[in-house]
């Protein structure tokens, strides 16, 4: 039993947070009543202009007061309801539980955001959560298969209905300029008159009309009834589903007292009235008659905002009070009910009896329930009053909408009745009355539960009772609420008198009418229900065609669209191709430049050079394609990149042309070595399966690729031809590199100056390169076993000749180069001596790249190609025994430390973060430096670049030539 | 002249979708470096001027345009770090699936 104390304890904790906020909110109220409205607003997004903030008037107070006050008793309330029944039961975990009342509170955050967000931004953020919260409390058993079913449900209508409701909200922000309600409010004539005005209305009503569950959208309601019951009786009858009558009663004065917001929130209110009513009293689950009843009470405040009269306003205060205090009570009632019988079917509780053994919960449900009914002196029949009164005044009484009215009465008094008496009192005929022994046993399982469970359905049920004589007071507490969340809905000052007995006019004798066949259908209930029981219309749910349809029109597209992937990666890509080919097209439609002749080639000095080294790209290329083997297409793919250098050199431009040439021999190196890794087995197995392709397959993929050409052709013709021919930036660069940063390299100071910060993106990333390849080679393989050398199908390695053993040289074994393969002493000697050499020339290109050809990456990338060399000369791991400084972690680590001293240090000479500086000017060590060289940011930059480069490039290579077999080391 | 560099440039791009649609993942993953020298040339090519000296402070004469040979300058490293990347990632899938024909490599199909 210790267990079953913490839930109560955690029951009670936590509702003293929405108590301690009820205090507060209730403690306004005479604030709020005098006109006064709390605000508090802050910058979300300056620049985009959003601000967000909150704001308390009265019809937030009201709803804040529901939800805080309710949410009290809701939690004190769960404390109880999952704590078992009696000892007999499986005890729960201590504080297995707390998740609901997370829930509940990040619940009520979220519902107290909605009714006070003072823009619409924040209430729909808000919003959201509610449905997101919502959902979890649905799917809460979530081993539950109906449970899901239920939650997804309500998830994909209230967050659909959520979607149409940001684009209504954006559209109305739109028209009136502003996301604050206060400025919408001010141009409220601008957005009725806006073309926009229908859609706008729709999407929002849309999003209303979901979440609180208005026909056609209203079936999700019964499917939530899977949640526990607290959350049942907080989220879905007091709250939540309230939350759109709040949206539309708080955009009444933009959007409302049109003709439109009046025929469709009063004819989606009626229906949703009439078909809650009925079909409420055709259910079998005490749940679901609650749900139904609910529903009705939506449609009804629905309708009410529709009308937007005053009195309506006043009706609908009223209605929500009441309904949320009779509702909430029925809710947790039928929750103590399921807790100790263990069924909510209405047919099951009957024959139990249960008043008998359950007399106090018996007595706490008449109040509630009379409330429900709306008969006098309770709240229920006030709200029916100032409804029956609201209705028959303005719109000329409409006598479809007034005879509708009466019926939902009717039937909602019907349900009361059912609920009360289905639920506790005996079934009268003899056959199933239990004999001595079995009323005993009864007495022994079901029984009052304690006072703290009873607290919250008890208390809601006085309130009914004694909230309905506040009109006795001068300006009595509900008077006041409801005058000012009246006044904040309707726009203006509303009328308030509460009096139970206003004497003998239309309201009172239509609300007699009502009574008088809601006590007859009371009576006859039990024959109507299994008369009219089994009709399709009255099945528990069955109007959810719509969204089966739905979900299955969506499995059925989802299906359609991902037939299309059949695995095959090359049909994607050809796809995808062909998609972004046809969208460019079609966007950018097709046109021949304005070329006087094509083909005329104008004369350029070294044209025949440059027209040679393009064609030596595209031959090279193109032979890269035909080569029968992988090595010689990398090596005509090398060429190729060569090629390119040239074109770049004659530009002209040598440094660019230098980094092309020694970044692809790099590349082809690195190439080499990871084909070297692979058996050649695998890669002729490839070879001669793409030799039996069929023809065409391969003239399909020549299609693609010659349409994609063509396309090609015509985007660069088109850009070329058309391009300026006098740049805006450049000359800025061209001016300013000098001055700016000292640098006659004008492509040099844009790297490392003007776009420094770029550079020093760029470094991360490819030492994040080197990192990541090495990570992935060594360890990501070794993790998933992906052992080439145990394959069945493939013998590996097998074709490389034998490694003499070189242990009698004195030598380790390791001391062979990649492949295993002993080179000749001359190219280690040369290696060795080529790495020393590398290393100055680096220094030099750094020292003086700024003014002249060179810069970082080639001394980087030329320090590497030299260790590149020492590793074919003496084998990976014998390369990184020798040259112990070369630890790639580190250096790529010491060359984003030296780019932040360098960009940082600046700060010390009063400038700015990555500014131009010279240090040697500064410290006067500038006397020292040979000609043309200075110790400068930029210096320091390029040192950078260099250092991350032989890291992560040598990281590359450590990890390429890497012995297969070594992986699993 | 623009005409000769778009058509070079468009062979160039035939090329490498070519490449990156055959079955040989090696073959493949050499498309990707040809259609990256295809877009080096499209940057060169797009330049304002037509130089005859580089382009230095000091240079005298029609200086080649800066800007797209500094933005030519990054992208020829950052895809050399991307080319390694993308061939041991590519060396991992062959081993994984200790094949080089991309077809017979259907894990990702459902």
């Amino acid at each position: 039993m210790a267990s079953m104390d913490k839930h109560r304890y955690l029951g009670w904790a936590s509702a003293a947070i929405p108590a301690g906020l009820f205090a507060w909110f209730a403690a306004q109220l005479p604030a709020i009543a005098a006109g006064a409205k709390l605000s508090y607003t802050f910058n979300w997004l300056p620049t985009l202009g959003l601000q967000t903030g909150f704001s308390l008037d009265g019809l937030s107070l009201l709803f804040a007061l529901l939800i805080t006050g309710i949410g009290s008793l809701v939690l004190i309330y769960a404390g109880y309801y999952f704590t078992p029944h009696n000892a007999t039961e499986p005890a729960t975990r201590p504080f297995s539980e707390a998740r609901f009342f997370a829930y509940i509170l990040l619940f009520m955050v979220c519902m107290l955001g909605v009714v006070t967000a003072s823009d619409v931004i924040t209430l729909f953020i808000f919003w959201e959560g509610t449905s997101i919260v919502s959902f979890l409390l649905v799917a809460y058993k979530y081993k539950d298969a109906e449970a899901r079913r239920g939650a997804t449900k309500a998830l994909i209508i209230t967050g659909g209905g959520g979607v149409a409701l940001l684009a209504g909200l954006l559209m109305l922000a739109n028209v009136a300029g502003s996301t604050q309600f206060s400025a919408i409010f001010a141009q409220a004539a601008l957005v009725k008159a806006s073309p926009l005005y229908p859609v706008m209305l729709g999407l929002v009503a849309l999003g209303a009309f979901t979440k609180s569950a208005q026909f056609p959208a209203h079936h999700w309601l019964p499917n939530a009834m899977s949640a526990p019951t607290p959350a049942s009786a907080y989220l879905h009858s007091a709250t939540m589903v309230k939350a759109g009558i709040y949206l539309m009663a708080r955009l009444f004065p933009a959007l409302g007292g049109s003709e439109l917001w009046f025929g469709l929130l009063v004819s989606a209110g009626f229906i949703t009235m009439i078909l809650g009513a009925v079909k409420g009293l055709f259910q079998q689950d005490l749940k679901a008659v609650l749900a139904y009843s609910t529903i009705s009470q939506l449609g009804v405040l629905m309708m009410l905002i529709g009308w937007g009269s005053s009195t309506a306003m006043k009706a609908l205060a009223v209605g929500t009070i009441a309904h949320a205090l009779y509702k909430g009570a029925m809710f947790l009632m039928a929750g103590i009910v399921d807790h100790s019988a263990h069924t909510r079917d209405l047919g099951a509780l009957r024959t139990l009896g249960l008043r008998k053994y359950m007399p106090l919960t018996f007595a706490a449900t008449i109040l509630p329930a009379l409330s429900m009914a709306g008969l006098p002196p309770l709240l229920g029949f006030l709200g029916k009053e100032t409804l029956l009164a609201a209705i028959e005044e303005a719109h000329g009484g409409l006598i479809v909408v007034v005879f509708g009215a009466i019926l939902a009465g009717a039937f909602t008094l019907a349900q009361a009745a059912m609920l009360l008496f289905d639920t506790f009192s005996h079934a009268s005929h003899p056959k199933s009355h239990p004999s001595e022994a079995a009323n005993h046993a009864h007495a022994a399982k079901y029984s009052d539960p304690p006072f703290g469970f009873l607290l919250g359905p008890a208390l809601l049920g006085v309130l009914s009772l004694v909230l309905a004589f506040d009109w006795l007071l001068e300006a009595g507490p509900i008077t006041t609420l409801v005058g000012s969340a009246a006044k904040a809905a309707y726009g203006d000052k509303v009328k308030v008198d509460l009096a139970l007995f206003q004497g003998f006019n239309l309201p009172l004798l239509m609300s007699a009418m009502a009574i008088a066949i809601g006590l007859g259908i009371a009576q006859y209930r039990h024959r109507l229900r299994t008369k009219f029981g089994s009709l399709w219309l009255l099945q528990p749910v069955r109007m959810d065609a719509l969204y089966h349809g739905f979900m299955r029109s969506l499995e059925f597209t989802a299906k359609q669209a991902t037939g299309l992937q059949n695995g095959s990666i090359r049909t994607y890509l050809s796809l995808m191709f062909i998609g972004f080919g046809a969208l460019t097209l079609w966007f950018g439609a097709w046109r021949w430049p304005a070329i006087a002749n094509p083909f005329l080639i104008e004369a350029q000095p070294l044209q025949a050079l440059r027209i040679f080294s393009l064609l030596l790209v595209v031959a090279a290329a193109l032979a890269s394609v035909l080569a029968r083997r992988d090595l010689t297409a990398i090596i005509a793919l090398g060429a190729s990149g060569l090629g390119v250098a040239l074109v770049i050199a004659l530009e002209p431009s040598p440094d660019v042309a230098l980094v092309q040439i020694i970044v692809d021999i790099l590349t082809t190196v690195i190439l080499v070595m990871a084909m070297d890794r692979l058996p050649v087995k695998m890669r002729d197995a490839a070879y001669k399966i793409e030799r039996q392709e069929h023809i065409l397959t391969r003239l399909r993929h020549l299609t693609i690729a010659g349409g994609a050409g063509l396309f090609m052709f015509m985007v660069c013709l088109n850009a070329l031809s058309g391009r300026p021919r006098n740049s805006i930036v450049t000359p800025f660069y061209e001016q300013q590199s000098k001055p700016f940063t000292g640098a006659a390299d004008i492509v040099g100071a844009i790297v490392v100056d003007f776009r420094g910060f770029d550079t020093m993106i760029e470094i991360t990333v490819f030492g994040v390169a080197g990192a990541a390849i090495y990570s992935l080679l060594r360890y990501a393989t070794q993790k998933h076993g992906d052992d080439l050398e145990n394959a069945d199908n493939i013998t590996q390695i097998a074709d490389r000749p034998a490694v003499p053993n070189l242990e009698i040289l004195g030598r380790a074994t390791s001391t062979r180069g990649i492949g295993g393969r002993v080179p000749s002493a001359l190219v280690q000697l040369a290696a060795q001596a080529i790495l020393p050499i590398s290393i100055i020339v680096a220094f030099v290109h750094m020292l003086y790249g700024h003014d002249q050809p060179g810069d970082g990456f080639t001394a980087g990338v030329i320090v590497a190609i030299a260790v590149g060399l020492m590793v074919l000369a003496y084998g990976q791991i014998d390369t990184f025994k020798r040259l112990r400084w070369l630890r790639p972690g580190y250096l790529i680590g010491s060359g984003w430390l030296v780019v932040m001293l360098g960009s940082l240090s600046p700060i010390l000479w009063g400038q700015v973060f990555f500014s131009p500086f010279d240090f040697s000017v500064a410290t006067g060590l500038d006397r020292f430096l040979p000609v043309g060289a200075s110790i400068s940011t930029s210096f320091l930059f390029e040192i950078a670049i260099c250092l991350t480069v032989i890291g992560s490039a040598s990281w590359m290579l450590q990890t390429f030539a890497r012995e297969p077999a070594k992986i699993t080391d | 002249m623009d005409i000769i560099i778009s058509f070079a440039i468009a062979v160039l791009f035939a090329t490498g979708i070519y490449q990156l649609l055959r079955r040989n993942v090696v073959r493949s993953a050499l498309g990707l470096v040809i259609i990256s020298n295809a877009i080096n040339l499209f940057l060169l090519a797009i330049g304002a001027y037509d130089g005859t000296v580089q382009s230095y402070a000091k240079a005298i004469g029609v200086r080649s345009d800066a800007l797209p040979l500094a933005l030519i300058l990054t992208a020829i490293v950052i895809s050399m770090g991307g080319f390694a990347f993308t061939f041991a990632m590519l060396y991992i899938v062959m081993r994984r699936y200790k094949t080089a024909d991309i077809d017979a490599i259907t894990e990702l199909k459902n």
